[in-house]
């Protein structure tokens, strides 16, 4: 008999896993919800266009990327790390499938279904609510999508790594939420300082690991209407090219160890 | 030709020596047992032996390759875990049609594993559903979808009933003699390995402590004890305790049992008659009386440590 794919296999039964019903379902409406909901605050902003497609497209991502950011930390933080504490990785590596595969299949089924599940809602958000700006402006429209996604795929990758390391589902839930409120709080810190302090560093060290705050910095959006720092288009957009760096340095650090050092 | 070498592993947990120096060998179409108490080192060894702990020394070869991400030699390797965990929400037979696909085996096979452990009511149960015998069975199942030509296996037997525990050693004897398949199996259930076993290593303290065939070891290991029946074992005892090469004799109604050291068995059956006439006692029968795997064991573990001590 011919064959089949392992690789198709496992991340077949990942998504069987991750993804059991109603999970789906029930993200699916979330995310729907979290999109509608709050697209009602910027309809009706006026300003150049260009703002008003940045304004919407924030408003309708927020809550939906913070249900993404939970389906980071069911499928990774519990998911992936269950399966190394319990065993289902051990089972994965009897199969002929190399490690760096098995952590692909993983993470496709954790994070590319739910992000093509965000994706899907918000494509079709944009369309309904702004059908004639969208084209016209796509450029900054998928940059704002890159700046927005930035900071949750750079809390992904140290998410994926502090599971790897705890190599215990419970316990990278709990240090995961812990670090996540911790770098908000951070967050917030640093912005209060740099708006005592006048002093622009700090902000951006912020916008390498959140980029979306360089983007606000360029249209002067609440706090840079007050925090005196302007940065071009170009430089908005290097610090989102800085950002997806780091991001890449995580994830290869992450499928270094997991395919060279982790002992399941 | 060996399947499995091992040579100078070293495993250390912080400042527990988990698996100390350890060097190991299966042979080809053999059947060897891992034995040893629990915290011997026994999974930590396995582990290694299957690529999925890095020793922090030494090195390991399976079919003459390293077993660290070589997925190529999985296809010839079937591993039943000490704690088998499995995707949880898919059914028994879907999940192993599933495994049929992985290893390019036609699916039907999945049909005949689950018979050959007598689990084919099981087919249409979500794997979570199954009780602890249940899923040790479809561990077993799974490990030998793909036909390996080596199975390694931990404390497989664990969670079965008597019965299936037998019906599983058949099996494993069976698989041996009639496909060829080597098996590395770890257990601190004595009586069932030296069933299906032609050789051991006793591992303790995360070492091999004496390894071989079982002939071998037990020459090597066990002092012999000789069984005498007499109608007068009081008498006879106080004879035989006399001479210099007996380390203990112990007495009920109907004989004696004379432990003797190593080589000195003989010397026993030719003294034993003249010993019989001096005491009066009339010799009814005797015989070597057989070490079982356990005792085999204790007298390594004994001998052994005290050499380390």
């Amino acid at each position: 008999m011919k064959k089949g794919k392992p690789f198709l296999e496992i991340f077949a039964s990942a998504v069987h896993e991750d993804y059991r019903f109603p999970i789906l379902e029930i993200f699916a409406f979330l995310y729907a919800l979290g999109t509608f909901a709050f697209a009602g605050f910027s309809i009706g902003s006026s300003g150049p266009e260009e703002i008003v497609i940045y304004g919407l497209i924030s408003s309708i991502m927020g809550m939906p990327l913070f249900i993404f950011l939970i389906l980071v930390f069911k499928n990774i933080a519990y998911g992936l790390g269950g399966d190394i504490e319990r065993g289902t990785i051990q089972t994965y590596l009897s199969y002929p499938l190399k490690r760096r595969s098995i952590l692909t299949a993983k993470l496709l089924s954790a994070l590319g279904i739910a992000l093509l599940l965000f994706f899907g809602v918000q494509l079709f958000a944009l369309f309904v609510l702004a059908p004639g700006m969208i084209l016209p402006n796509i450029h900054m429209v998928l940059l704002t999508y890159v700046a927005h996604c930035g900071y949750i795929f750079f809390f992904t990758g140290i998410i994926l790594l502090v599971t790897m390391f705890i190599k215990k589902g419970g316990s990278a839930l709990i240090v995961g939420v812990i670090l996540y409120f911790a770098l908000s709080i951070a967050t917030s810190i640093v912005l209060f300082i740099a708006w005592m302090t006048g002093s622009i560093l700090p902000i951006q060290i912020v916008a390498l690991l959140n980029p979306s705050t360089a983007l606000s910095a360029y249209y002067r959006i609440q706090p840079f209407d007050v925090i005196d720092w302007a940065p071009t288009l170009t430089e908005a957009t290097l610090y989102v090219v800085g950002n997806y760096v780091i991001i890449a340095s995580l994830f290869f650090i992450a499928y270094y160890y997991f395919s060279r050092r982790l002992s399941i | 030709m060996s399947v499995i070498l091992a040579e100078n592993l070293t495993k250390h947990y912080g400042i527990v020596h988990a698996v100390n120096n350890l060097s190991l060998t299966v042979q080809e179409n053999s059947v060897i047992g891992l034995i040893g108490p629990n915290g011997a080192g026994k999974t930590t060894t396995i582990k290694m032996v299957l690529g999925l702990l890095k020793p922090d020394e030494g090195h390991v070869e399976i079919f003459g390759e390293n077993p660290w991400d070589n997925p190529d030699l999985r296809n010839n390797i079937g591993v039943v875990h000490e704690k088998n965990y499995f995707p949880a929400h898919q059914k028994v037979l879907n999940y192993l049609e599933r495994v049929c696909r992985i290893f390019g085996v036609p699916e039907f096979r999945a049909r005949e594993v689950l018979g050959l452990v007598n689990l084919e009511e099981a087919n249409d149960r979500q794997i979570k559903a199954l009780s602890a015998g249940m899923l040790q069975k479809f561990g077993i199942a799974h490990a030998l979808i793909h036909k390996p030509k080596l199975v390694v296996a931990d404390e497989m037997t664990a969670n079965l009933d008597p019965l299936a525990r037998s019906s599983l050693l058949d099996l494993v004897l069976k698989l041996h003699k009639e496909e060829k398949v080597t098996f590395l199996l770890s257990s601190h259930i004595l009586p069932e390995l030296s069933r299906v076993c032609d050789s051991v290593a006793v591992m303790n303290r995360g070492k091999v402590w004496a390894s071989g065939k079982l002939d071998e070891l037990y020459d090597k290991f066990s002092a012999r004890t000789v069984r005498i029946f007499t109608d007068q074992p009081e008498k006879l005892a106080e004879q035989v305790k006399a001479l210099p090469y007996v380390e203990h004799v112990s007495i009920d109604s109907r004989g004696i049992s004379v432990k003797v050291a190593e080589g000195k068995e003989d010397n026993l059956y030719e003294d034993t008659p003249k010993l019989a006439r001096k005491s009066g006692a009339k010799i009814q029968g005797i015989e070597s009386e057989s070490t079982s795997l356990e005792e085999l064991y204790r007298q390594i573990v004994t001998q052994q440590g005290e050499k380390q001590k």
